[in-house]
């Protein structure tokens, strides 16, 4: 089937009257990235992106690789985050399977996107900008948003005002500007 | 080998959550940013609130040395511009780096898209560090900088009152906006 018509916004996750899914989920998240800062550390992904690049380059280009200080200063892969990301996938497939969803293969989110080639366009220059602005300010949604205001940062709430300000504007955008 | 075995667990419990809550979903995603639909805002304010209450309570019992905190520094003008860039990545595509491995975990053609394109941000990035990166992040570097030092009050105080706001303000902000309007 051809879809050239972005999806209508999917319904919110139900959970009962009294308690939403958000917040049940959240509170849960909460409990879950507090017990984290206990046992071994604040929750935090988007550092795992150089740190797979390190351990290629170390390989491919060693020379260049020991010579680069981000690399040096982000360090081997063998870290809790690398591992936290290898649970995202784990936990996204488990859920999904459990609760029989079957997630589509593309969504289409803006109406500009009329495509399939459109809509991995978006992913992935959208993919690009994320990991590249989440390690100029050190951080993404979870090490800096989530972790960083949990532990009252000043750096994760300056972050998170950043993200919404461009992030409205530009799904805003996006949606008005192809009508 | 214990905090591996730790942050994997948490990584499956986080992978559920945001699958269960469809922050994994893109059109999801860009539906909040509109502002047309709160869910995944309200879950991740409810989120930070209660870990940050949670957080600073057992650090006031068990002292916060027992703590495994990890203040990322203030560099204003470093944060601010890459969050300015993350935001404009997470309107165009409606993922961030966590939700696309947890969408490629349900099957999401497009996530796998996503985190190509982070492979190549983060590639990108490295080699641009030292010449264009680093001497940014140098200005108006603060530091180490939390609420409670910035107010001069406790951190367990600012924490829950902060928590209790926070909470506040989400029960009270409708989920699906347009059905209130």
């Amino acid at each position: 089937m051809a879809t050239s018509v972005p999806q209508a916004p999917p319904a919110a996750a139900a959970g009962s009257s009294k308690f939403p899914a958000w917040a049940t989920l959240g509170a849960i998240f909460g409990v879950v990235g507090a017990l984290s800062i206990w046992t071994w550390g604040p929750i935090g992904v988007s550092g795992t992106y150089p740190r797979f690049i390190g351990a290629i380059l170390r390989r491919v280009t060693p020379g260049y690789a020991f010579a680069n200080p981000y690399l040096e200063k982000m360090g081997s892969l063998i870290k809790p985050e690398t591992f936290l990301v290898i649970g995202l996938l784990i936990g996204g497939f488990l859920a999904a399977k459990l609760a029989g969803d079957k997630a589509q293969a593309e969504e289409y989110i803006h109406p500009g996107e009329t495509s399939k080639s459109k809509r991995y366009r978006d992913a992935f220059l959208g993919g690009l900008l994320i990991v590249f602005g989440a390690r100029m300010a050190g951080g993404c949604t979870s090490g800096h948003i989530i972790s960083g205001i949990t532990q009252l940062s000043i750096s994760g709430m300056i972050f998170a005002a950043g993200v919404f300000a461009t992030g409205i504007i530009t799904a805003k955008l996006m949606h008005k500007g192809a009508k | 080998m214990t905090p591996l075995i730790l942050s994997l667990l948490a990584g499956v419990a986080m992978g559920a959550l945001i699958q269960r809550v469809r922050a994994s979903s893109p059109a999801m995603i860009a539906a909040n940013l509109r502002l047309e639909n709160l869910s995944i805002i309200k879950f991740m304010a409810t989120t930070i609130a209660v870990g940050a209450m949670l957080a600073y309570l057992l650090a006031a019992f068990i002292g916060p040395e027992a703590m495994h905190f990890d203040i990322k520094p203030t560099y204003v003008v470093g944060v601010l511009i890459g969050g300015l860039i993350f935001g404009v990545g997470f309107g165009l595509g409606g993922y961030c780096p966590g939700t696309c491995v947890v969408g490629a975990g349900e099957g999401r053609k497009d996530a796998l898209w996503a985190i190509l394109g982070g492979v190549v941000g983060a590639l990108i990035f490295t080699l641009v560090f030292s010449s264009v990166i680093a001497p940014i992040n140098k200005l108006m570097d603060y530091g180490k900088v939390t609420l409670d030092q910035v107010l001069h009050l406790p951190a367990v105080g600012v924490a829950i009152g902060l928590g209790a706001i926070v909470l506040g303000i989400v029960y009270m902000l409708p989920t699906d906006v347009k059905k209130r309007s």
